[in-house]
């Protein structure tokens, strides 16, 4: 009995509890709603500051400013650009959001962190600091730090950068590929580079090939090259021959044509899509025998692909759309109606 | 706590049974109680470690460039009233590539004359896949002007079977299923998709949190003005919603234990719901169904992912505000819920399924099948058999502390966290109204709604089928 009672008491305690925490909420919100009057004022006045002061002239801001001048300096930075962004931020300097940011790199929250390295790579001087947050050690700061970084010449090494990030086991993001990107302008050979690292995983590789395909043809023998050989790796060589066709490079098409035979139906479906970045003409053939291929996604980038290589292709999707298969006269078909519309 | 089950006469044995029966009803109870309070801190955990990105504008700038192309499928039946608005909505979300596929299922209504007219489309053909199942398509609608947008009109089928459509339509590897009624926040596919990007190898479906839209002004298809409503029933749906959003899905999805994501707004990877057979036909829980059944897809094949579930992006939708309409909606839900849970019943603790099979049918048996039984006997018995001496007072006690006392504090709790980690309303006035609400809600709502999802189970043992009948207002304008 004695333990049927505790549990009324203990549930009556915690419905206080509940409760208090919320009253204590309630009037938190009511005093943070001065607060915000007041954060609207220091907006108000700090504005033409930002926007307009002669940094030579302003003085650092109080505590109580400085974080409100942190977060209106982040909002017009990403509305601007150029020179007018470059003299925002020596006004924002001036007042001393530069030093906030440096002690908020060492607050407990990831959040703050990851919002502090963001906008101090904003600001000239600050590499060390962002540098800094590469051994930060919450995955989402260190990346965050790492693709500030890429943006400038003096980026750290590729395979640095990756190894801090530790890609694979704490980092598998899509943003890679942003980061490789940006790595690849400043030096592009040290990212094909990590095509050739054995113990580097398969997210940041497929990044690297989708960033070295951005740069036009430079990379394609070397994809070609990959897109053969990756024949057991069947995840993989889609993602390659893919890379591959966004070269939209001659040197991708003898590969591109072994792809269109490939056991995998996801390979011929990327090679077929290679081929219509590619305009490959002579792939026309092997494209029209795709129309029956028993996966859709294949006759599908088969029949876009016949008709983005121009006349030939189209001729092509003409004879299939007369063919006795109902599955190739439907697929050449309707592509052939889709390009009129 | 002592316990004789020595039957020395019939009154000690009558008292013997009637303790039993409270005690069974006590401990359900309590583990409901306790699993809640788990996955309150499970949620407040995932908040915590991951808050919300308040800027849209940073957002943008953050994933933008690698943003994956998604296709939005709105399946609208009789919508004649609200189309033209919901696509209009639709077609400006802040997201950097995505098409809008209506999919106008068999309407008898003007719905199709509407979306044609309004937005000067033409008759096309599509080159579409046949992977799942559905009723035929009798054609395609687009206009060169507006390129995100395709209409699919086709033969009724029920929603299970649009979204079916919409998937073969699809064109990307990802897809996000929505109710065409409802309103997505702008950056919505923006919040939404955040884990695709973050584990792009491992996420196959993510849901979103569903807000009542009722007493808020829409304003051209985007809510304009955050309100409360003056409803009861729709007040106390909202703490409802913030308990099922806030606290148990955002502390599922942290478990990897999501048992549901939402039709009303939803996104998966086209590839794995192609695998799955798409939406089932025949359950009103399809959207329940849709989950499970990948759930068993990747574990059976021990293929590791994750199913996830974001606080942020918010899609409004309107609740029901009678009791008639919402007592339908509820007991639709159960029986939803009892379809699947028999439809995947070999999950349910079985380890092959890891924690999917312990904690996810863990918590569907205990919530959705045991759960109203129980209370709503508890409701019965317990004060009878006390009035009649059979139980003592600390068991009465006891018991209105796992109906009333705990009920009232975690939902007060789910306000405190949100009102920690998203403070997604505007006036402290409406957090102290919602307060008053989580507490009144036990007393007379929470009896009720039991006594809907008894109903449920009625008609699922009646093998019911019928959606009943879903009466709209339509949003309030400005």
């Amino acid at each position: 009995m004695t333990t049927l009672r505790d549990l009324w008491e203990v549930s009556l305690a915690l419905c206080l509890l509940a409760m208090a925490a919320l009253l204590l909420l309630l009037l938190a919100r009511v005093l943070s709603a001065r607060l915000f009057d007041r954060t609207s004022a220091s907006r108000r006045r700090l504005l033409p500051l930002l926007l307009d002061g002669d940094p030579a002239e302003l003085e650092p801001l109080g505590k109580r400013e400085l974080q409100t001048a942190a977060d209106l300096t982040v909002e017009i930075a990403e509305m601007t650009r150029g020179s007018e962004r470059e003299a925002l931020l020596a006004r924002a300097t001036a007042l001393g959001v530069t030093d906030l940011l440096i002690v908020q790199l060492r607050s407990r929250k990831a959040q703050s962190r990851l919002n502090a390295v963001e906008a101090l790579s904003m600001f000239e001087g600050s590499h060390d600091h962002v540098t800094g947050a590469l051994d930060d050690r919450n995955p989402d700061v260190r990346l965050t730090a790492a693709l500030a970084l890429a943006q400038h010449a003096n980026a750290p090494a590729p395979l640095d950068i990756v190894n801090k990030l530790n890609v694979g086991a704490e980092e598998n993001s899509l943003l890679l590929v942003s980061l490789m990107v940006d790595l690849a302008e400043t030096d592009s050979e040290a990212v094909a580079g990590l095509l050739f690292e054995k113990d580097l995983s398969y997210r940041i590789k497929v990044a690297a090939m989708d960033a070295l395909s951005q740069r036009g043809g430079e990379y394609a023998p070397l994809l070609a090259h990959m897109a053969r050989d990756s024949g057991n790796e069947p995840d993989l060589q889609p993602r390659i021959f893919r890379a591959l066709g966004r070269t939209g490079h001659p040197a991708g098409a003898e590969a591109i044509m072994e792809g269109l035979l490939s056991d995998n139906w996801a390979v011929r479906a990327a090679a077929a899509e290679a081929v219509g970045n590619t305009r490959l003409v002579a792939a026309a053939d092997r494209l029209s025998a795709l129309l029956n291929d028993p996966h859709y996604w294949v006759r599908y980038r088969a029949s876009e692909a016949l008709l983005r290589i121009g006349a030939r292709g189209v001729s092509v999707l003409r004879d299939a759309s007369r063919s006795e298969d109902p599955v190739v006269r439907s697929a050449a078909s309707k592509m052939l109606a889709e390009g009129r519309a | 706590m002592t316990f004789d089950f020595a039957i020395p006469d019939p009154a000690a044995w009558m008292v013997a049974s009637a303790e039993a029966i409270a005690l069974v009803v006590i401990v359900a109870g309590l583990l409901q109680i306790v699993f809640y309070f788990v996955l309150l801190l499970y949620a407040g955990a995932a908040l915590g470690t991951r808050p919300p990105v308040p800027r849209s504008a940073t957002l943008w700038r953050r994933y933008s460039e690698q943003a994956p192309a998604i296709s939005v499928l709105a399946p609208a039946f009789n919508e004649e009233l609200t189309i033209v608005e919901s696509t209009r909505s639709l077609l400006a979300l802040q997201y950097p590539d995505f098409e809008v596929i209506v999919i106008n299922d068999g309407s008898k209504d003007g719905t199709l004359a509407r979306l044609v007219s309004e937005f000067g489309l033409e008759q096309v053909d599509r080159f579409v896949d046949r992977s799942v199942e559905h009723a035929p398509i009798r054609g395609f609608y687009a206009s060169p002007r507006l390129p995100r947008l395709l209409v699919v009109d086709k033969e009724n089928g029920g929603k299970a079977d649009a979204l079916n459509a919409g998937i073969n339509c699809t064109r990307t590897a990802l897809f996000c299923a929505i109710d065409a009624d409802s309103i997505l926040e702008s950056d919505a596919l923006l919040r939404v998709v955040r884990p695709f990007i973050d584990e792009p190898d491992l996420t196959i479906a993510a849901g979103g949190t569903i807000r009542i839209a009722n007493g808020c002004k829409v304003d051209s298809g985007r809510i304009s003005d955050i309100k409360l409503p003056r409803n009861f029933l729709a007040l106390v749906q909202i703490v409802e919603y913030l308990r099922a959003f806030l606290m148990a899905r955002v502390g599922l999805g942290k478990m990897q234990a999501l048992t549901v994501i939402s039709g009303a707004f939803g996104l998966f990877r086209r590839r794995q719901v192609v695998e799955v057979g798409g939406y089932s036909h025949g359950t009103v829980g399809e959207d329940m169904e849709l989950v499970l059944k990948l759930h068993r897809l990747m574990r059976e094949a021990k293929r590791d992912y994750r199913i996830n579930f974001i606080a942020e992006p918010v899609c409004w939708t309107e609740c029901p505000d009678t009791l008639s309409v919402l007592g339908r909606q509820r007991a639709r839900w159960q029986r939803g819920a009892l379809e699947c849970f028999v439809k995947h019943k070999d999950m349910l603790f079985n380890p092959r399924y890891g924690r999917i099979g312990i904690v996810g049918f863990g918590h569907i048996l205990l919530v959705d099948v045991l759960g109203p039984l129980l209370e709503v006997l508890g409701y019965i018995l317990v004060p009878l058999l006390w009035a009649l001496g059979l139980l003592a007072l600390p068991w009465l006690l006891a018991f209105l502390a796992v109906t009333f006392m705990f009920g009232v504090s975690l939902s007060i709790a789910t306000l405190v966290l949100e009102e920690i980690q998203l403070r997604r309303f505007p006036k402290a006035r409406e957090l102290a109204v919602l307060a008053v609400i989580a507490v009144l809600e036990n007393f007379g709502y929470r009896q009720l709604s039991n006594l809907w999802r008894l109903q449920g189970w009625w008609q699922f043992i009646r093998k019911q089928q019928s959606w009943g009948t879903m009466t709209r207002k339509g949003f309030s304008a400005t």
